[in-house]
C-alpha cells in the first residue's frame, strides 16, 4: 500500500537555518495494515503524515502510494489521489461551520466522478451511528458527534488509506473510545489505517509502532501482542 | 459534472454567508441600477429623435444640397438664399453621377397668404418635383399627388398638408376648389396624410406642394432653386457619394481652390449620427457616477470576499484535503463573487426598470422597454463580478492547506 524510500522534508526560509523535519524515513506499510506513528511534539510526526496524506511533498526520497510515484505529482493528479484514496480524520475534526452534518459527509463528492449522491451519505452518518443528526449543524453536536461525523466523512468514497491525527486529541475518555472502537472496524473491514498520536494508551490499537524522534524513525515494531489499556 | 457540482456549493455558500452576500450585492445594485436607467432613457429618446427625423426627411438614402456655403439660419427659403443652385445643376447630378437614383427641386418660401373665400392661413409654400412624394415616402390621404404633365405643362395645381386643409377647408371636400396662392388660382388636387412632428417639435403639416416649374414660371419667378434632394442608390456609401455631389458642382460652379463652395451638401444619416451621439453632458455625468459606483460595488466585493477567504481558511483546508485541486477552489470563489454580482445586477435592473416606468410617467418619456441595455446591464455585472472576484479566489488557492487545517 505504501512505500517510503529514504523520504526527507526540510523547511527553509532565506536567511534562516533550514529545518530537517524527516530525515531519510524508509518504511512499507502493507494492505490492512493498522500503524501507529509516534513521537514527541516536534518529531516530524505531522510531517510525515502530511506527505503521506498527499497534502505535502517531500524534498527528497520517493514514495509509492498504491504502485504509484506520487512524489512529484502536480496540484490536480495529487487532489484526485486525496478524493480517490485517502481518508483524513484530524484532532480539530475540521468540519465546515454553517454547514449540516449530511452536507460536510457530502463534500468529498463534490470533487470526485459521479454525482453527490445524498441517500451515501445518508448511509454514511447511520453507520457511524448519527442517521437522525443529518440535519444538526456542528455548533450543535457534542465533539465526539463531530469527530464521528468526520469519519463518515472520509469513508464516503470509500478510500484504501486513512490517516488519522491525533483522533481522540479533544475527546473525553467515552468519546474517545467510540472512535477508537470505529477506527478498529474500519480496520477489521481491511482499510490501511495511519494513526499519528503520541498517547500510548491511543497506540495500542495498532498492530505496528514507529516512534520517531528528531525527524528520524528510531524503532519500528509491531505489537503482536496486544496490551491494550482502556483509552 | 464537476463544475456543476462546485456551482451548487458556491450557490449554497452564498446562502450561509447571506448577510455577506446581500452587502456584497449593494453597490452593484445601485451603479446597475442608474445604469439600467440611463440607458433605457437614452436608447428610448434616441429612438424617438431618429423617428422625428424619419418624419422630416422621410428617408435616410438621401443628400440634400443647398445654396450658399457655410451656415445659415433657419430654412432656406427664397428671400433668404444666394441664386447659386440651378435647375441645371439638378439636372447634371441627376444624369452624370450613376450613384444617384434621382434628384428632386425645390423652392419654398414661407408666409405667403393661401386664401379660400373668406379664409386665409399662411403656410409653407414648396414647388417640387413630382418624385417628392417617393424621395420624402409620403402619403397622399385623399385625390393625387403631382404629375410629370402637370409639371410640364406649368398647371396650377396644388397638394395641402392637413393642416391647411383644416384651416381653410373644416367643413368641406377640398378637392376640385380653386385657392389662391398670393393672387394666382390653383385647384386642389390632394391632401397629404399627416406625418406628424418634426425634430424640433414643430408641425410638418402646414404645407402647400406645387408643381416646381409652375411654382418658379407663375409664382415666384425665381430660376433658382432653394434646395435639392438627391436619392443615393447604395446607401453604405453615402458619404462617396457627397464628395462626388460637392466635387460635380464645384466644377459647374468654376470654383477652383482657395474658393469656397457657393453651396452646402448634407448628408441626412450623418447629420442623425450627430445630433443622437451619447446626449448630453448630465448623461456623460450621470453615466460616470453610476461606472463609479459599480467600480466601488466591485471593489467592495473584492474586500469582502478577500475577508471571507481569510476567515475561511479551514473550509478551503477541509476542501483541498477531500481532493479539492487549486483550480477548483479558484472556481468556488470566482462563481460565489460572480454569484453576488449577477444577484445585484438582476436587481438594480428591477429597481432600475421600475424606476424608468415611475420616471415616464412624470416625463412624459417614452417608457420603451428594451432588452439590449438590459442584457448590456446584466453583462456588466457579471464582468464585474468576474474582474473582482479574480483576486480573491487567486488567493483562497494559495492558501496552504496544512496550516488551514492545523489552526
Amino acid at each position: 500500500m505504501i512505500r517510503v524510500e529514504k523520504l526527507s522534508k526540510t523547511y527553509g526560509r532565506n536567511g534562516y537555518p533550514a529545518v530537517e523535519a524527516l530525515k531519510e524515513a524508509t518504511f512499507q506499510v502493507v494492505t490492512g495494515e493498522f500503524l501507529c506513528v509516534r513521537g514527541a511534539s516536534g518529531s516530524g510526526k505531522s510531517t510525515l503524515l502530511n506527505i503521506l496524506g498527499c497534502l505535502d511533498q517531500p524534498s527528497a526520497g520517493v514514495y509509492w502510494l498504491d504502485g504509484e510515484d506520487v512524489s512529484h505529482y502536480s496540484d490536480a493528479p495529487l487532489s484526485r489521489v486525496r478524493n480517490a484514496k485517502i481518508g483524513f480524520i484530524f484532532q480539530s475534526f475540521n468540519l465546515l461551520p454553517r454547514t449540516t452534518a449530511l452536507e460536510n459527509v457530502e463534500i468529498p463528492m463534490v470533487y470526485g466522478h459521479g454525482r453527490v449522491d445524498r441517500k451515501r451519505a445518508r448511509q454514511a452518518l447511520e453507520r457511524v451511528g448519527l442517521g437522525a443528526r443529518a440535519d444538526h449543524f456542528p455548533t450543535e453536536l457534542s465533539g465526539g458527534e463531530q469527530q464521528r461525523v468526520a469519519i463518515a466523512r472520509a469513508l464516503i468514497n470509500d478510500p484504501a488509506l486513512i490517516l488519522a491525527d491525533e483522533p481522540t486529541g479533544n475527546l473525553d475518555g467515552k468519546a474517545a473510545s467510540e472512535v477508537m472502537r470505529l477506527l478498529e472496524d474500519l480496520h477489521t473491514e481491511g482499510r490501511t489505517i495511519v494513526l499519528v498520536t503520541h498517547d500510548p494508551a491511543v497506540a495500542a490499537y495498532a498492530s505496528r509502532e514507529i516512534l520517531l524522534q528528531d525527524g528520524a524513525i528510531v524503532s519500528d515494531c509491531s505489537l503482536g501482542a496486544r496490551n491494550r489499556g482502556e483509552v | 459534472m464537476k463544475a456543476a457540482k462546485i456551482a451548487s456549493e458556491a450557490l449554497r455558500n452564498t446562502g450561509r454567508y447571506r448577510l455577506r452576500a446581500v452587502l456584497m450585492t449593494l453597490g452593484i445594485l445601485v451603479g446597475i441600477s442608474s445604469l439600467a436607467v440611463l440607458s433605457s432613457i437614452g436608447e428610448a429618446t434616441k429612438r424617438e429623435t431618429m423617428q422625428r427625423f424619419k418624419n422630416m426627411m422621410g428617408t435616410f438614402d438621401t443628400i440634400i444640397v443647398r445654396p450658399g456655403g457655410g451656415r445659415s439660419r433657419g430654412m432656406p427659403t427664397l428671400v433668404n438664399v444666394p441664386p447659386t443652385l440651378r435647375f441645371e445643376d439638378a439636372n447634371a447630378i441627376a444624369s452624370e453621377l450613376p450613384e444617384i437614383k434621382s434628384v428632386a427641386e425645390v423652392q419654398n418660401a414661407f408666409d405667403i397668404d393661401v386664401q379660400y373665400r373668406a379664409r386665409t392661413t399662411s403656410p409653407a409654400v414648396f414647388g417640387v418635383s413630382p418624385n417628392w412624394l417617393a424621395l420624402r415616402s409620403e402619403d397622399v390621404g385623399d385625390g393625387t399627388f403631382l404629375s410629370d404633365e402637370q409639371n410640364l405643362s406649368l398647371a396650377r395645381v396644388a397638394v395641402l398638408g392637413t393642416d391647411v386643409r383644416n384651416g381653410l377647408f373644416p367643413d368641406e371636400n377640398p378637392l376640385g376648389k380653386t385657392i389662391r396662392i398670393a393672387t394666382v388660382p390653383f385647384q386642389v388636387i390632394g391632401v397629404l396624410k399627416s406625418r406628424g412632428a418634426g425634430p424640433a417639435g414643430a408641425t410638418l403639416d402646414n404645407i402647400v406642394l406645387i408643381p416646381i416649374n409652375t411654382a418658379s414660371r407663375r409664382l415666384f419667378n425665381r430660376d433658382f432653386l432653394t434646395m435639392l434632394i438627391a436619392e443615393v442608390k447604395d446607401p453604405s456609401r453615402s458619404y462617396e457619394t457627397t464628395e462626388k455631389v460637392t466635387a460635380l458642382l464645384r466644377e459647374r460652379h468654376h470654383l477652383r481652390p482657395p474658393a469656397l463652395d457657393d453651396f452646402t451638401v448634407t448628408n441626412p444619416a450623418a447629420t442623425m449620427a450627430q445630433v443622437t451621439r451619447a446626449g448630453t453632458t448630465l448623461n456623460k455625468i450621470l453615466t460616470g457616477v453610476s461606472l463609479m459606483a459599480l467600480m466601488i460595488g466591485g471593489i467592495v466585493i473584492m474586500a469582502l470576499m478577500s475577508i471571507a477567504v481569510s476567515e475561511r481558511r479551514k473550509e478551503i483546508g477541509v476542501r483541498r484535503s477531500v481532493g479539492a485541486g487549486r483550480g477548483d477552489i479558484v472556481q468556488q470563489f470566482l462563481l460565489e463573487a460572480v454569484l453576488v454580482a449577477l444577484a445585484g445586477g438582476v436587481a438594480g435592473v428591477v429597481i432600475g426598470v421600475g424606476g424608468v416606468q415611475v420616471l415616464a410617467r412624470f416625463q412624459r418619456l417614452p417608457h420603451i422597454l428594451l432588452w439590449q441595455p438590459i442584457a448590456g446591464a446584466i453583462a456588466i455585472a457579471v464582468g464585474t463580478g468576474v474582474l473582482f472576484g479574480i483576486y480573491p479566489a487567486w488567493k483562497a488557492s494559495r492558501v496552504d492547506p496544512i496550516q488551514a487545517l492545523r489552526s
